[in-house]
């Protein structure tokens, strides 16, 4: 099979078509599954690391799994005690160690936007992909974003997506705008004024500062938790005023549409963006997104470490 | 002494008709005379500069030479040399170093230094606070008599009002002036680009043109308040330029500069490029309006001068994740040539002369008094020249530099017309 691209930065530059092939290859690796691991494909004889220089549970521990799954070693990058850390060696040294070491793939997670671009042009031999980069991307949170509402509605095509919250801070926002756009769905955008970027134009999104108004018309409700680690000036009061205004409670989640979903890219903030009841409901894909996550990831890693079959 | 033969001649505040010769005696201009009419001895050093133009020794108010402090990077010698190879005969060394350039014994150390150093002249510049801890005065007259030529908090606005204020009384009869780098200390925090589409799209944080604007009309406010002058420079914005137009229009005493970088590079280059710090600079680039409204000032009088805002660094501070490396543009050696090359095409809107003040008598305006013949050439001047050949076309390559930089956004780029020569006190630099 070939894929096209050579590294992972985001999805700007990614056709539907590309998506689509995702989208098909994650359900055949969720299929084999079912059926106990048979047809799994096997990309024998790779190693990836998982270079996270940020925090994560979600996106760490599902691209591990979905790396085992298809045999592929996993290095997991212990930054605190690396040479990094504390014995000033820096990045880009750090990047030729790996690379003369053999390993085919560096997934990335950085607070620095521009991080994996960064990589790229360090590294001759070694695949990059992006698992966050500062306020930029996220690219496979939103292909698995658009894989779990693949299998919910059977596509994208003229959905609304109301994605709601710190949007200025979320690269799962940026990442998720161009993804869904790019499946046909018409994106809202809401939140406080001062989340939303100045010129929000520039992503081709409506924005509705009333989030009951953009309930009531959407299909999918994806809720953004605020980035208070990104935020160095006093943004909102109060969790408790956030969640007066914007927070997804049960009462707002009754005028949406029936059949509307909830989305979350995680973590979540129980009481704030979103009602623990909300994220508990029938409603909520969260933890469907989560399972999506391990066979989009293993997808990805099968498309870019070059397995046959 | 050396004769420039056959050259055009820009004196400062027009281009003369006709070719002339040039001689230079020790660090005079002894003569300029129509070509071909002086009788030269023997033992003169000429050259031949059919067609090509000798302004004033160009002037550059806004260098960042490192030293005290950040040798690595650059240092006064290294610096002063890439100047005169730049085409400029003075520089004015920013006191933005490691200890600052806050007392009249660290004015002397750069005044001395330079003077120790083959190539431009080295002319200090000294912080208004002491430490640049952007409270207490430092000993501006005192600074002055050690040769301190402008005053300036470079690299941070004049945050406190009252000491700007203060500051620009302070300096009114002392004939210096304060340099400011327009930004509003809160809106900047933390920037890493433009606001505009790059930083919507691309998630990094950016610096609104309000955060330009309000230092800029701040300044202004003052200057009316206290009728004293005030430079801002570096100016990048649509919207403080014309703040600065409006200004000088009802006479306003305020002078700016603005950098080769922010009249040639835009936003877009940083995405384009794969996040490449090379693009990181503050103030950051801007968009193509920018741009244009830069061109535009240019065109009807309202920027003083060119300052390359030359911010050396070693290559490990810049090659890192974009958002990790350090703020600045290196370009003394390369600058006079991006500022000609992007000027073909607006030939049309700026005659030469208007542009070629920009590195000449412009700049030694803003400079006291003393310095400015600086900005013309005559008999009987200091033989400081720099002669340019607007139709030479080279490539920009950094590994050739004397500057301690290597890192240039231009690098590789193929520039047409650039500086040939430059002497300084009748030193001559090719």
């Amino acid at each position: 099979m070939e894929w096209r691209h050579r590294h992972l930065f985001d999805l700007d530059d990614w056709s539907r078509e590309d998506i689509e092939t995702v989208l098909r290859v994650s359900d055949e690796i969720g299929r084999a599954l079912e059926s106990g691991g048979k047809g799994l494909p096997s990309v024998k004889g790779k190693t990836m690391v998982n270079f996270f220089l940020e925090s994560s549970t979600r996106t760490r521990v599902s691209f591990e799994i979905a790396a085992k799954l298809l045999g592929i070693g996993v290095i997991n990058w212990a930054t605190a005690s690396s040479s990094m850390a504390v014995k000033g060696e820096s990045l880009k040294d750090t990047l030729w160690t790996l690379e003369s070491m053999g390993v085919d793939a560096i997934v990335i997670r950085s607070s620095w936007v521009g991080a994996p671009q960064y990589l790229a042009r360090k590294l001759k031999r070694v695949r990059v992909i992006n698992a966050g980069d500062g306020s930029h991307a996220h690219p496979t949170q939103a292909l698995l974003d658009i894989y779990t509402l693949w299998k919910t509605f059977g596509g994208l095509d003229r959905k609304k997506v109301l994605i709601a919250g710190d949007i200025v801070q979320s690269r799962v926002a940026r990442s998720n705008i161009i993804g869904f756009r790019r499946m046909g769905a018409e994106v809202i955008i809401s939140g406080p004024r001062n989340m939303v970027p100045l010129q929000y134009d520039f992503f081709g999104v409506r924005y509705e500062p009333d989030l009951p108004k953009a309930v009531e018309e959407a299909d999918v409700i994806y809720l953004l938790r605020i980035q208070k680690e990104r935020w160095n000036s006093n943004v909102i009061p109060s969790d408790y005023e956030y969640h007066l205004r914007f927070g997804c409670t049960e009462d707002l989640l009754k005028r949406a549409k029936p059949g509307a979903v909830v989305m979350h890219p995680g973590p979540i903030n129980r009481g704030v963006e979103i009602a623990s009841s909300v994220a508990d409901s029938d409603q909520s894909l969260i933890l469907d997104q989560v399972r999506s996550g391990v066979l989009v990831r293993a997808a990805l890693l099968y498309l870019y470490l070059g397995g046959e079959g | 002494m050396i004769l420039l033969k056959g050259v055009k001649v820009f004196n400062g505040e027009s281009l003369l008709k006709g070719t002339f010769d040039i001689l230079i005696e020790g660090k005079r201009v002894r003569s300029i005379a129509p070509t071909g009419s002086l009788t030269i001895g023997e033992g003169v050093r000429v050259f031949n500069l059919d067609g090509k133009i000798a302004c004033p020794g160009f002037i550059d108010i806004h260098v960042h030479l490192r030293e005290p402090g950040g040798e690595w990077r650059e240092d006064i010698e290294s610096g002063a040399l890439a100047a005169a190879y730049g085409g400029f005969a003075t520089v004015v060394a920013m006191p933005n170093t490691n200890p600052p350039i806050d007392s009249p014994e660290l004015v002397r150390f750069v005044r001395l230094s330079g003077e120790r150093v083959k190539g431009a002249r080295v002319l200090p510049a000294g912080s208004v606070s002491k430490g640049r801890e952007g409270k207490e005065l430092t000993e501006i007259f005192r600074m002055v008599k050690e040769g301190a030529v402008l005053f300036t908090e470079d690299g941070s606005p004049t945050v406190r009002t009252d000491l700007l204020r203060s500051a620009m009384l302070y300096t009114k009869d002392l004939g210096v002036r304060i340099m400011e780098h327009p930004e509003d200390p809160y809106l900047s925090e933390s920037i890493q680009i433009n606001e505009g589409r790059v930083s919507t799209l691309y998630g990094l944080k950016g610096m609104p043109p309000s955060s330009e604007l309000i230092d800029v009309e701040r300044c202004i406010i003052l200057s009316k308040e206290l009728d004293a002058p005030i430079h801002i420079t570096h100016v990048s914005t649509k919207e403080a330029i014309k703040a600065i137009r409006r200004a000088k229009e009802e006479g306003v005493k305020v002078t700016c500069d603005v950098t080769p970088h922010h009249l040639t590079l835009d936003e877009g280059k940083i995405p384009e490029s794969g996040f490449d710090p090379v693009y990181k600079v503050r103030p950051p680039l801007r968009t193509e309006e920018d741009i244009e409204a830069l061109w535009n000032a240019i065109a009807d009088g309202v920027v003083d001068a060119i300052a390359t805002d030359h911010a050396p660094y070693h290559l490990e501070e810049k090659d890192l994740p974009f958002e990790e490396a350090s703020f600045g543009i290196a370009s003394l050696e390369c600058a006079v040539a991006v500022v000609l090359d992007a000027w073909r095409k607006r030939e049309r809107l700026i005659p030469l002369e208007r542009l070629l003040k920009l590195f000449t008598s412009g700049p030694s305006k803003i400079l006291p008094e003393g310095y400015r013949d600086l900005g013309y050439l005559k008999e009987g001047g200091v033989a400081n020249i720099t002669v340019i050949d607007l139709d030479r076309v080279s490539k920009v390559d950094v590994s050739s530099w004397k500057s301690k930089a290597r890192l240039t956004p231009w690098n590789g780029l193929s520039l047409r017309g650039w500086p040939v020569l430059a002497v300084v006190e009748g030193v001559v630099f090719e």
